[in-house]
């Protein structure tokens, strides 16, 4: 069952995370639309512009790979202001129509992360129409002169569309200067970009493998669903595509007439503020106490090493990840992929390695919900063959996940400089993909059998004595360990600002820039 | 009325099955039981407190009083019941994801149904075949199943470790004997705190509820109290 997807009528960004392909930077432009017909143009000319998911190529016929690219998506009310036929808006996702300021109960925006703190932009969003974030336009690059170029570009656009479109201010940067854009970029050291975060960890490892993804066979183990005799399937399309079948069978919900949603996908635009002193800070006082040390403990957060992101269940304590080290320094590029991402918790049940409460665990668990208590005390054994397929709980809950980090880290005793990160996850379903993991699985442990422990890292953790967060580091059942209890965590992490938006096809752009969407 | 009593969900479904065929889902019911294997993917789903079937044949509806109309049914019915920790869509999607086969066979004979997979059908039948709690009661509100099972483990572990305890144990045994109990417990030990909302209708209807009876407006302006001192510090 492969099915080859149509790469020129798709968004570039859904299938590329733009910052592993050699554009290590991007900025981030809003706009609010002012007349609506002059905007239909002014998306027509953009769209002339936006970078597709094709294959480049330097051969006759090929398309060469841009030096920066351009992509284009809407919130709900940008649709509503590019006059979409009622009936194709009211097929749009309630999550989507609501927006995600509506969400932060669901979502646990609150405290610091609350919309009153967000960012001016996104706390003036759907406050006030002249304010309302309508379209979004990223453009990604390989240099920053580059990044210029592509800017002026935009901005000569937009000039030229003033009487329609008008870029929104108010994204924070230094020193709390308001910007007209959100910039993005790697981390560097040496001037080189590196897979950092500004908590020292490398991300962008783990992205679901989805069929019809270029090259979707090669890098299916660890980033597809896990099936029952130990081999890896691509997930089904539909769950990052709209108008393909996904995992249950059937089309995902998407807004009418096909030909709108078919190849387009809706995104979770969120910018995450870093709090690295009090990271630091906590770090290092439970590093003090932690049997493994500090950088074990680290690891135990995410579920991967810092330095060089060494999965856990592969290398659990500082001997197994030397040994990791060494392997993976002699792998060539497909070999430390394979190192990387290959692993399954099913070895790992009780969470002696990889903590439930951790990153990665907690967001992609792979087959380790089909579990339950064994008979030895503090154990937790895989049911084989309970469930249809071991990946049952997760296969529906993944996300593609696009993004950079934003600002740096200059004084790391400080957690009010301008440092995070902007992540932008893809998925079918707000609803059962992003919000459920954001609301059960990170904010919550149910699942995990881990009651209101939230997810280390991300949790809306409370400072407060009321309900103090914590989380409990497993051992294993067979050892003579205690569990180590991570006490009174702080939020190391704190919302800036958000909406949900709609990425659509080459098509529909040119649909929508013509105003002929019909539904009938 | 609510399905909801904090964080429990009461489902009850009822869904019509002809008699010529009712026998042969109650011959099902009966396999089931007699092997427990085929329930294992039921019981691994550890948000479901527990969940009954039950054919009601259609002359075994109750009938109070002498007054009360005699009804004419067509069908027999099936009632399904449950209560779960979650949203209605975390726990008929974890259905449909986790055991779809098992789901149908309980169902098969059931006039209409459309099978568990795919989803969206299957979420019409049960939305259309739900009947809504008119009364219900949660002693424990904050609990899921999940604290509860792990409150008595952590109470029958905590008066074993008791009961073991001697005045003249070691600090070395006592701290070995510690350990033991701490790792023994390791999945037993997770918070027990008021979240999350399991939808955003559910909890405007419990903010309209504590707007009514005044309580909301307190909360409130306690909360701007509270921020306003907050928006000081900065
Ligand atoms: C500032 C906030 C965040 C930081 C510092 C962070 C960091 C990381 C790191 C270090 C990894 C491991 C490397 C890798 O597998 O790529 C990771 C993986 C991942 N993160 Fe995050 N992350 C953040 C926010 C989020 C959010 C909000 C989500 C979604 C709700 C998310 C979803 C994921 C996913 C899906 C993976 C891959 C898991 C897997 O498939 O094994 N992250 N993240």
């Amino acid at each position: 069952m492969t099915q080859k997807l149509d790469l020129l009528d798709i968004q570039g960004n859904i299938i590329r995370a733009y910052g592993r392909f050699g554009y290590p930077m991007a900025r981030y432009v809003f706009f609010n639309i002012r007349h609506s017909a002059r905007a239909r143009e002014f998306v027509g000319t953009v769209t002339d512009r936006v970078t597709t998911a094709v294959e480049w190529g330097e051969g006759p016929g090929q398309i060469k790979q841009p030096d920066w690219t351009v992509n284009i998506a809407f919130a709900y009310q940008g649709l509503k202001q590019l006059e979409l036929p009622r009936a194709s808006l009211s097929g749009f996702s309630p999550e989507f129509i609501s927006g995600m300021k509506d969400r932060r109960d669901i979502l646990g925006d609150d405290g610091p992360s609350s919309p009153e703190n967000w960012d001016p932009i996104w706390a003036e969003n759907r406050k006030n129409r002249d304010k309302d974030v309508h379209i979004f336009i990223a453009l990604n690059a390989r240099l920053p002169a580059l990044l210029e170029e592509g800017y002026a570009w935009l901005t000569g656009v937009a000039k030229q569309y003033r009487d329609a479109v008008a870029i929104l201010n108010g994204h924070r940067g230094e020193h709390g200067a308001l910007y007209d854009y959100q910039d993005v970029k790697a981390v560097m050291e040496n001037g080189q970009p590196t897979a950092k975060e500004h908590f020292g960890y490398t991300d962008g490892i783990g992205d679901p493998v989805f069929e019809g993804a270029p090259n979707y066979d090669l890098n299916v183990r660890g980033r597809g669903k896990q099936l029952e005799d130990g081999s890896w399937a691509p997930l089904a399309t539909g769950e990052f595509l709209l108008g393909h079948i996904d995992e249950a069978r059937e089309y995902p919900p998407a807004p009418e007439p096909i030909l709108l949603s078919r190849n387009g996908t809706y995104m979770v635009y969120r910018k995450l503020h870093e709090n690295v002193a009090t990271f630091d800070a906590y770090l290092d006082e439970q590093g003090r106490k932690y049997p493994g040390g500090k950088e074990l403990l680290a690891a135990k957060f995410v579920g991967r090493w810092r330095d060089n992101g060494a999965p856990l269940v592969k290398a659990p304590d500082a001997e197994s990840k030397q040994k990791f080290d060494a392997e993976f320094a002699a792998a060539d590029q497909a070999g430390k992929d394979k190192l990387l991402s290959d692993f399954t918790f099913d070895d790992d049940m009780s969470g002696a390695k990889c903590p439930f409460s951790s990153h990665i665990r907690r967001i992609n668990p792979r087959a380790s919900l089909q579990m339950v208590k064994g008979s030895k005390p503090g154990s937790m054994i895989f049911n084989k063959d309970a469930f249809d397929t071991p990946g049952a709980l997760s296969n529906r809950r993944r996300i593609l996940r696009r993004g950079l980090p934003y600002g740096e880290v200059k004084d790391r005793s400080r957690d009010d400089g301008n440092h995070g990160i902007v992540i932008m996850m893809l998925n079918t379903d707000i609803n059962r993909q992003f919000e459920f993991v954001q609301q059960e699985w990170i904010n919550y442990g149910n699942d995990f059998q881990e009651g209101s422990d939230k997810e280390i890292l991300l949790g809306n953790h409370n400072a407060d004595n009321k309900f103090p967060s914590k989380a409990v580091l497993q051992v294993d059942p067979n050892s003579d360990q205690a569990p180590y209890m991570l006490s009174k965590i702080p939020r190391f992490i704190e919302t800036r600002g958000g909406e949900y938006f709609f990425v659509p096809s080459l098509t529909a752009l040119r649909m929508i820039a013509q105003g002929v969407v019909d539904p009938t | 009325m609510s399905n909801i009593a904090g964080k429990a969900y009461a489902m009850n479904v009822i869904t019509p099955i002809r008699w010529t065929t009712a026998w042969l889902n109650k011959l099902i019911f009966w396999i089931a039981l007699k092997r427990p294997s085929t329930l294992r993917g039921l019981i691994t789903l550890s948000l479901i407190h527990y969940a009954r079937w039950v054919i009601i044949g259609k002359n075994q509806f109750p009938h109070l009083d002498s007054s009360q109309p005699k009804e004419k049914l067509h069908y027999s019915y099936m009632l399904f019941f449950s209560n779960f920790n979650g949203s209605w869509d975390q726990y008929v999607d974890s259905f449909t994801f986790a055991i779809p086969g098992g789901l149908d066979l309980f169902w098969k004979w059931n006039i209409r149904y459309p099978k568990s997979v795919a989803l969206t059908p299957f979420h019409h039948y049960i939305r259309y075949n739900q009947i809504e709690t008119i009364h219900y009661y949660n002693a424990y509100p904050l609990a899921t199943s999940n604290d509860v099972k792990s409150a008595k483990a952590v109470k029958d572990a905590l008066i074993q470790f008791q009961c073991q305890s001697a005045d003249d144990e070691s600090d070395d045994n006592f701290l070995q004997r510690y350990n033991a109990l701490l790792r023994g417990l390791q999945h037993d030990l997770g918070a027990m705190h008021p979240t999350p909302i399991v939808s955003m209708s559910a909890y405007q209807v419990e903010r309209r509820k504590r707007w009514h009876d005044g309580s909301l407006q307190k909360e409130i302006a306690a909360q701007q109290a509270a921020q306003g001192g907050q928006n000081h510090d900065r």
